[in-house]
């Protein structure tokens, strides 16, 4: 009984380590799975180190023979006459299945492949991926006795096959039923990539609405729009107003925003605009920035308006007028509050802030933009006119400004809104200095 | 007929002795004990206050006759005169039927009889609400000209005021309306907009602003309003109090916009009213400059226990029996299927139970002294209003299709009573009403045991423990209603013991509450909630119980009746009271206040309905 049960644990092991340490891990969630219960006994053709090995070999490998076409690059040249899009990528699928009927160097295809997916566009498909694995010979590969189970049945293929579905993973596409079938078909049900598919099925529905403020897969190109979607994101409270302070002037033929009217988008929520009203003009108000906010691969930055946190002995306290209410008592006259044994709360150590009063994200980060800013802000609140307002703008937008270009996509033709924003800290600190 | 309703009113009003009047004035006289606490606050500590309960209220054979006298006639009237599907139609009472109001005297029932009012006890008033409930618009407008309207000079007025004004509105001759709510002030009196500014000669106020929903605000022609006014305060600072004004629509200046479309009550007249440099003189002050607070409060709270009579003469007459008994389906009448015996069941209870507390609210008001029942007479609207919305409902399904449609009147009562739970503070208001006004009573005994408690005094420690432990293992509670003596007739012994055991677990879970959240009770507004709804529970449990046991004694027809309806609130209120109280425990798994709160937080903070569809899929 007890050495059953020794087996069975050892073998839910083998198999749920690698899905344990997906779980912890969450910089590489699967492709650790299959390392750990294969490496002692068998190691795959390709060489390769632990962090790339299901990684498609780099076309450019630092250290080589001088670059070589890969095999079957032709196929993708072929359709180079075309454009670049699924239509071409489908067929060059296709003519590989064609031209080769006995299906030689399919790994060696589908590697290439799933390297040519982002240029065709083709990455995020679910169809093209299903298209890529029929590929595979079918019943082959699939393992006929318990020792081919234990002893990685076909290592190379399965990596390839895991290697597909990794790359899914990381384009967020969720395999369906034909995926589903197609794994069964090529590797049965006992394999590492039939694995990868379960543990996909299983994480991709959990992890996928995990991110309470979801941002939208394609962000808007317009930065006015942009600018909008970044304020909306910050602002939890649904009743705020986003005002276009300014709308870029003009565009010239680059389409980059004419530098001297750069768009001044700002948000601000009713209780936001009250707590301005109270605020004592005798007490200035800051506008500081800028702030990064990174929003998918682009980084956006934003000013606030802010005021310092009021020493405790300013702090009105708020009262319960005495004729407030006409139906029910507002308070009722015991002298003791709430018992301690009845409070569960944490204790926890808040730290004070002072208010934000409004937020903004502009097209420049220089003083006379955000001035217009304020000038804007002072027709809803009156108040403004009033109050001293500091600018207290960092020189910097920090080092995070180097790598805005995506962190793992391709950098994506240069932003001209970049180029303008280096340009205004450029004038920002020479207007400081 | 008009001549004859006018008879009535000259022969009511030149009633030979004011019998009932002079024997509670001969009884004030001879009670020399302080007034005794109020029911429903001794409830809060446990306690039943058998004295103000028990027997239930009566009146003399000489007032019930006179009544008597009058009621018929008005009932004549109402039945066979006012046509409330043509008013319902037109938004507006006829003339000739306000004019006939007038002349049977209903526009001054509360008014003394100095003033050429009806003088009528609470009681009476009562009585007469249940005929002129059968129309909800002559209702409310007749509530809003005496109930609230006029009521401020009644309770606030000097005797040039009253002399001034009140025999013109007890003739019906002007009409009053009551200017209290604003765009930003509902019961909010703190954002209350409406200025009033002294003159230079200090002789006039110059009224500034504007009311809304002012029911009658276009056929009035005197105002009790209120508004904002500078007062200098004791120690020399000046503070912005409301006053209450009387404004007459000749001072000029007055203006108002054009009746409310409304769901029900389409009969009255509901609109907004402006004033515009309106100059009132200062004698029109009601009560003291600064003072409104104190007077608008006390109207309100004064005018709710009329709501129970009002809502239980409408049913009565609702009672769709007479289409149960005779629509056939399946060869058998729709009264012999359980599910529709069922809902008749409901109706009559609710019916008994609203017109018992209504009843026994208005005795104890009519008590010599001057009781204050305004938790009664809220708990009373708060539950006639609901059992009015829920047996108009289920007299509507009775009809099924037909009760959809215009034909019948059920629509439109469906519709008319829906503004009862609304009007007049809110249910959830009163509710929290009810339940701080209890617990500030409670609070202020229980404090110092409490305090001991909080400093681990030894004594009160161990005997509250061991009450505890007393409390866990006997249940039987006896708080000497039944019994050989007890003040409740046997046939409803059962009951009492269920009454009595609730009040004394309530009063338990009171102390516990009042341990628990000290005066930040004020916040838990689900708590309080529950709180008001084992009151309003005993409290009707107390009144069917007083009722019947008098009835039972005296011999009333159909008083067995009476014992069933009875028993069976009670047992029903008692199995709700049990729920509520383990709601009320802080660990029991009825109590799902967290879950409430998480549940309404997400909802709110996305406004929206944020589950997924259940179509969705996430592949």
């Amino acid at each position: 009984m007890s050495w059953a049960q020794a087996i069975l644990l050892a073998r839910g092991l083998s198999w749920g380590w690698g899905g344990i340490c997906g779980a912890a891990l969450t910089g590489a969630p699967f492709s650790q799975a299959p390392l750990w219960a294969p490496r002692g006994l068998h190691r795959s053709a390709i060489a390769c180190n632990s962090d790339s090995w299901l990684v498609p070999p780099s076309p450019e490998p630092p250290k080589g023979p001088p670059k070589a076409l890969a095999p079957h690059e032709e196929l993708f040249t072929q359709a180079l006459g075309g454009t670049r899009d699924k239509a071409n990528f489908v067929r060059a699928v296709q003519n590989f299945g064609q031209h080769n009927v006995y299906k030689r160097g399919h790994v060696d295809f589908i590697y290439l492949a799933l390297r040519k997916m982002r240029e065709y566009g083709v990455e995020r498909d679910l169809a093209v991926y299903n298209l890529l694995l029929d590929v595979f010979p079918k019943e082959v590969f699939r393992p006929r006795s318990i020792f081919q189970t234990m002893f990685i049945h076909y290592p190379r293929q399965q990596e390839c096959g895991i290697a597909v579905l990794e790359q899914m993973e990381s384009h967020g596409v969720m395999p369906n039923k034909e995926t589903e079938f197609l794994l069964l078909q090529i590797f049965g049900r006992k394999s590492y990539p039939m694995l990868k598919f379960i543990r996909m099925k299983l994480w991709f529905s959990r992890f996928k609405n995990i991110n309470p403020f979801p941002v939208p897969r394609d962000l808007p190109q317009d930065p006015v729009d942009l600018a909008k979607l970044g304020l909306r994101h910050m602002e939890p409270n649904l009743n705020a107003t986003v005002t276009i302070y300014q709308m870029p002037s003009s565009k010239d033929s680059t389409g980059a925003a004419d530098p001297t009217e750069p768009h001044i988008v700002g948000i601000q929520t009713p209780d936001q605009q009250a707590a301005l009203a109270h605020h004592n003009p005798a007490r200035p108000i800051f506008v500081e920035g800028p702030f990064s906010l990174w929003l998918r691969d682009k980084c956006v930055y934003y000013h606030i308006l802010r005021a310092d946190l009021l020493p405790p002995e300013e702090r009105e306290v708020e009262e319960i007028p005495e004729e407030w209410n006409l139906y029910y008592p507002m308070q009722l006259d015991l002298d003791y509050g709430r018992s301690g044994w009845d409070d569960y709360e944490f204790d926890i150590h808040e730290v004070e802030e002072g208010p934000v009063f409004a937020i903004c994200m502009a097209g420049a980060h220089d003083q006379a933009t955000l001035a217009k800013w304020i000038q804007g802000l002072q027709e809803t609140n009156p108040a403004l006119a009033q109050i001293p307002v500091v600018f207290r703008l960092a020189g910097s937008t920090g080092e995070l400004l180097g790598s805005s270009s995506g962190l793992e996509d391709p950098p994506p033709p240069p932003p001209e809104g970049q180029e303008e924003e280096e340009d205004n800290q450029q004038r920002q600190q020479q207007g400081q200095s | 007929m008009g001549v004859g309703v006018l008879f009535l009113r000259r022969a009511l009003a030149a009633r030979p002795s004011r019998a009932p009047v002079a024997f509670a004035t001969s009884r004030r006289l001879l009670r020399t004990s302080p007034p005794s606490r109020a029911f429903a606050k001794q409830l809060f500590l446990g306690k039943i206050e058998k004295k103000e309960v028990f027997p239930f209220p009566e009146v003399s054979q000489d007032e019930l006759n006179e009544i008597n006298q009058f009621v018929g006639p008005l009932e004549k009237f109402f039945t066979e005169e006012v046509d409330s599907e043509r008013i319902d139609r037109e938004g507006k009472i006829p003339n000739e039927t306000l004019e006939k109001l007038k002349n049977l005297g209903l526009f001054g029932m509360q008014v003394p009889e100095e003033y050429g009012g009806l003088g009528l006890s609470n009681t009476m008033y009562a009585r007469l609400g249940e005929i002129i409930g059968l129309d909800g618009s002559i209702a409310v407008t007749l509530a809003a000209h005496q109930a609230i309207g006029l009521k401020g000079i009644i309770l606030a007025g000097n005797k040039e005021q009253k002399a001034k004004y009140l025999p013109r509105l007890a003739s019906g001759e002007h009409i009053a309306a009551f200017c209290l709510t604003e765009p930003t002030s509902g019961s909010d009196a703190a954002s209350i907009k409406t200025r009033a500014t002294l003159s230079e000669d200090k002789k006039h106020y110059i009224l500034n602003g504007s009311k809304i929903w002012i029911t009658n605000g276009g056929i009035a022609n005197v105002f009790t309003v209120f508004a904002k006014t500078q007062v200098v305060d004791s120690d020399g600072s000046v503070k912005d109090k409301i006053t209450a004004l009387i404004v007459e629509r000749d001072f000029g200046g007055v203006t108002n916009g054009k009746p409310e479309d409304k769901l029900g009550i389409r009969g009255s007249n509901t609109c907004e009213v402006h004033f515009e440099n309106t100059k009132v003189p200062i004698e029109n002050v009601l009560g003291e400059v600064g003072g409104g607070f104190k007077v608008a409060m006390n109207i309100l709270n004064s005018g709710r226990f009329s709501m129970g009579s009002l809502v239980a003469g409408m049913l009565k007459k609702l009672m769709t029996a007479a289409y149960a008994c005779t629509r056939k389906q399946f060869n058998k009448n729709l009264s012999e299927f359980g599910l529709i015996q069922e809902k008749f069941a409901l109706m009559a209870q609710k019916t008994y139970v609203m017109e018992s507390m209504a009843y026994l609210t208005a005795g104890m008001l009519d008590q010599p002294g001057f009781p204050d029942c305004s938790i009664e007479a809220a708990m009373v609207k708060v539950f006639s209003s609901e059992g009015a919305w829920q047996c108009v409902s289920e007299a509507l399904q009775v009809l099924g299709g037909s009760g959809y449609m215009r034909d019948y009147p059920y629509e439109r009562l469906l519709r008319d009573s829906r503004i009862l739970l609304i009007f007049e503070g809110t249910n959830e208001i009163l509710r929290m009403y009810i339940a701080l006004t209890g617990l500030q009573h409670a609070g202020r005994i229980l404090t110092t045991r409490i305090n001991e408690l909080k400093r681990g005094n030894v004594t009160t420690v161990i005997e509250t423990v061991s009450q505890r432990l007393r409390d866990s293992l006997s249940r039987t509670v006896d708080l000497g209603l039944t019994g050989k003596l007890g003040a409740v007739h046997p046939s409803v012994a059962d009951s009492a013991n269920k009454l009595e055991e609730n009040v004394y677990y309530f009063g338990r879970t009171v102390e516990t509450l009042l341990l628990r959240f000290g005066k930040t009770i004020v916040e838990e507004q689900m708590v309080l909630k529950r709180v008001a709804n084992i009151l309003i529970n005993l409290y009707g449990m107390t009144a069917v119980l007083s009722r019947a046991s008098r009835s039972i004694r005296v011999g009333l027809r159909n008083h067995d009746h009476e014992v069933l309806l009875a028993n069976i609130f009670c047992a029903e209120a008692y199995y709700q009271n049990l729920f509520t109280l383990s709601q009320l425990d802080k660990y029991s798994p009825e109590n799902l206040d967290e879950q409430i709160k998480k549940v309404s937080q997400q909802v709110l903070e996305k406004q929206a309905y944020i589950c997924a569809h259940p179509l969705d899929r996430t592949s």
